[in-house]
């Protein structure tokens, strides 16, 4: 495949407009500059073709378009997002119909239930006051991405909040033990810890941290490369359950008991490393939506670097030998280099070469179920937040789920519903769809009953402990409410339900990301050749993960199918615009384009057996 | 970080169709100010530019459409907590003017309700000299659609500068003092700077 140099390419935007010299003495007349409005695209021809505004496509998009590359990005949808998109319950609704008419391919099994509530011309919220994704994320606050919006300033076009509190479901109550310390110090001091207990915990945190090319480390690791981590903690740690399912649940967010050591201790370590970066939580949640909101950033990043938008557009001819494309709205554009085609915008003519390339890949389930309820949650929530996580283990459940269930729940603070209501989102990684739907349902009535229990007896409780604690913060409470169990508690009102969504998504990432960690043509969707066209380039559907992990590494694959190297991915070096950052301040803190670069570095664990690329977490370190 | 007064920064979108002039009288609004200072810097997410009105100063923040609006794909990010919008059209092209009011009907429905709309006419340059013959929208007929729409109103010119700096003081003008820019409000989630410094990570050298 012949790639897109840096020498063929036109200069980058920071080449071509250096920011220094621009100082126009008289405004120029613009009228005939700018092209006039057109309902049909009126360009000749583009370097790379886009389709599909998702995630990965946006950052990619942004990506060359700052480094010179032409790029016409469409979409066959009407909003931002694609398969990230945050949707109102109108857009809901109507994607549901889409998907179950089978014209959005990957998802499945759309269900879709609104309350008459707010299409009551009276009341007092619409659908457009609610921001619902169809992938929720959580951002660590020591990850890549997070590192590439600074450096891309994209964050600029967004609003942060922090997420402290990690619940955990077990033995039929919700218990928040080390998961909403203020650092990570403080994770293993709980006071109801026994001494030899308290002196295991601490020398695991010390493992976990310990610099990934220390030799112990290493040689620990790769001899426990194949053990699951239940039997590390257990074994090597004597731990017991609730403290060792509480690390791989919740602090490490794994979904299953047979998550392996070296990947287990990874995602323990991307929780504990992201303390205190940008404060004393791990975690953070962007405003008014996740995935579609950071999408709709890097569209915009990539638009003014020159890159052209309309959406609404499906590519619906190609020809390979004249490199021309055609689309919906009647025009045709030569596409110079190459096409990024996302799985749910495949063209009728491309999909036996997309079904040709996946036919022996491993196809991942996930299925979701997104709950709108009139309650604002504040009970899961730390002081001042507004958005909390909760997570099932394996088997906590009546339904005897086999992999754990992570709930995201947001209330209106965080601007994706009105205030005192709050989303919840709740997936499972059940492969077996009927199963995973009766594990979520079952997960959501335990999240139901908690939080009526809670807020009944909501006074009692702040009495009862307020006046303790006269600068009573909101941790105190909830730990107090959140240990009863549930076992006998039988709600005296219902919890008020707006919407109820549910859907399953298919995906070839897996769970672990290996193959999107380590990616050969072998094992990821985007590196393996199509036999008809060697322009075309599919990428992934977005992955389980809860968390933000993969994706920039997913862009680079890309970045570099196209340019033949990520080097130059995002080299931009923006003069800092804001006069008001005192000295000192003005800096984003991760600048160098090393700092960006990941997993070539390959730290961890050198892996004695070449074929076991399995751990991807464990493998290669994921923080920047 | 504590600034005796830290301007209010507020939120403007430009709308309108494509060659009115609407980078160009942003551009001769912040480079007027700028020019012997620090040029916009490329990249920027915005362009900034400080106002100041009687006592108080504004710092415009302004999102400039860069070309999403070329296909009507304006991402709901472009209108959220826009405190103000300019709504531009060409005086001597009627379409253009049809078009500003698709974009105030726009505002109404995408922008918050309080959002402050100001309507401008550019290429006033083109018919400043009694050259009446290339004006196709009349003042009365602009007039007319911002008193039904409730909108400032004004003719410019980029070109000259002329009435440029006015619009911006007249939307300053109308922004309360009050209004809550980015504030923390306890029930409403603290939002977390990532322009500061992050700590340093404290890398596990624990030896």
């Amino acid at each position: 495949m012949s790639s897109f140099h840096r020498a063929e390419r036109r200069k980058s935007v920071a080449e071509r407009s250096p920011s220094v010299s621009y100082a126009p003495d008289t405004i120029p007349q613009l009228a005939g500059l700018e092209k006039p409005q057109e309902h049909n695209l009126h360009i000749g021809e583009c370097d790379v073709l886009v389709m599909g505004t998702g995630l990965v496509e946006s950052v990619v998009a942004a990506a060359l378009s700052w480094q010179g590359v032409d790029v016409l990005h469409i979409d066959n949808k009407t909003c931002y997002g694609d398969s990230n998109s945050t949707l109102t319950i109108e857009q809901v609704k109507s994607w549901c119909q889409e998907v179950n008419s089978g014209r959005i391919q990957h998802f499945e099994d759309a269900q879709v239930y609104v309350t008459g509530d707010i299409y009551h011309p009276q009341s007092k919220f619409k659908s457009k006051d609610y921001g619902i994704d169809l992938t929720p994320k959580i951002m660590f606050a020591q990850s890549d991405l997070l590192s590439l919006l600074v450096k891309s300033r994209v964050y600029k076009y967004l609003e942060f909040q922090s997420l402290s509190n990690f619940h955990i479901f077990e033995n039929d109550s919700f218990s928040t033990k080390f998961a909403n310390a203020s650092s990570k110090e403080e994770i293993f001091t709980d006071q109801s810890l026994s001494l030899l207990t308290k002196r295991y915990l601490m020398k695991f945190l010390k493992f976990v941290l310990e610099d990934n090319n220390d030799e112990d480390k290493r040689k620990t690791l790769a001899d426990n490369a194949k053990v699951t981590i239940y039997d590390f903690l257990s074994q090597k740690f004597n731990l017991e359950t609730s403290q060792i399912n509480e690390l791989i649940y919740s602090i490490g967010l794994c979904i299953k008991p047979t998550t392996k050591t070296p990947e287990a201790i990874a995602r323990i370590r991307r929780f504990l490393v992201s303390f205190n970066v940008y404060g004393n939580f791990p975690v953070l949640v962007s405003k008014y939506g996740g995935p579609g909101e950071i999408s709709q950033g890097f569209c915009r990043s990539a638009a003014v670097a020159g890159t052209t938008y309309k959406l609404n557009t499906a590519l619906t001819d190609y020809d390979p030998q004249l490199k021309l494309a055609k689309f919906s709205d009647k025009s045709s554009i030569k596409i110079n280099e190459k096409l990024i085609v996302a799985p749910t915008q495949i063209p009728k003519f491309l999909q036996s070469s997309y079904n040709e390339i996946t036919e022996s890949l491993k196809k991942v389930n996930i299925s979701r179920l997104v709950v709108i309820v009139k309650k604002d949650c504040k009970e899961w929530m730390a002081d001042q937040e507004c958005s909390a996580m909760v997570v099932f283990p394996p088997e906590s459940l009546n339904s005897q789920n086999k992999t754990s269930i992570q709930a995201l729940i947001q209330n209106g603070g965080t601007g994706v519903c009105p205030p005192g209501q709050s989303i919840w989102y709740l997936t499972s990684f059940e492969q077996d769809s009927i199963k995973a739907k009766q594990d979520l349902q079952c997960a959501f009535e335990k999240m139901e009953s908690s939080i009526l229990r809670e807020s009944s007896d909501l006074d009692d409780v702040l009495d009862e402990n307020l006046s303790v604690n006269k600068s009573g913060t909101s941790l105190v409470v909830n730990s107090v409410k959140l240990g009863k169990s549930l076992q006998n508690f039988v709600p005296k009102e219902t919890l008020e339900i707006i919407c109820k969504f549910g859907f399953t998504q298919k995906t070839y990432v897996l769970n672990d990301l290996s193959n999107v960690i380590n990616p050969t043509d072998e094992n990821n969707v985007s590196l393996r050749k199509t036999k008809d066209c060697e322009d075309i380039i599919f990428t992934n559907m977005p992955s389980s993960e809860i968390s933000y992990d993969g994706i920039v590494k997913e862009c680079k694959t890309i970045y570099q199918a196209i340019t033949g190297s990520d080097d130059d991915f995002f080299d931009v070096d923006f003069e800092d615009d804001d006069e008001f950052n005192p000295a000192g301040f003005h800096q984003q803190p991760t600048t160098s384009s090393s700092n960006l670069k990941t997993s070539d570095n390959d730290m961890a664990i050198a892996s004695s057996d070449d074929e076991d690329n399995a751990h991807p977490f464990g493998a290669d370190e994921m923080e920047l | 970080m504590s600034f005796p007064n830290p301007p209010k920064a507020i939120k403007l979108v430009l709308l309108g169709e494509a060659a009115v002039g609407k980078s160009s009288l942003v551009l001769r609004f912040v480079s007027n100010d700028f020019q012997e200072n620090k040029e916009p810097t490329i990249g920027a997410a915005f362009l900034t530019q400080k106002c100041t009105i009687g006592d108080k100063t504004i710092k415009y923040e302004i999102w400039d459409t860069a070309g999403q609006e070329r296909f009507a794909s304006l991402a709901p990010m472009y209108y959220r907590n826009a405190q103000a919008a300019l709504v531009v059209y060409d005086i001597t092209k009627p379409a253009s003017f049809l078009k500003a009011r698709h974009w105030v009907k726009e505002l109404h429905e995408q922008a918050s309700k309080d959002i402050i709309i100001a309507l401008v006419g550019n290429k006033y340059d083109l018919v400043e000299d009694s050259n009446d013959e290339l004006r196709k929208v009349s003042v009365e007929e602009g007039k007319k659609l911002a008193e039904e729409e409730d909108l400032l109103f004004f003719e410019t010119s980029a070109k000259t500068s002329f009435n440029v700096n006015e619009v911006f003081i007249g939307i300053g003008s109308k922004i309360p003092d009050n209004s809550p820019v980015t504030e923390t409000r306890p029930e409403n989630g603290a939002r977390i700077d990532l322009s500061s410094q992050p700590a340093q990570k404290s890398n596990s050298s624990c030896c």
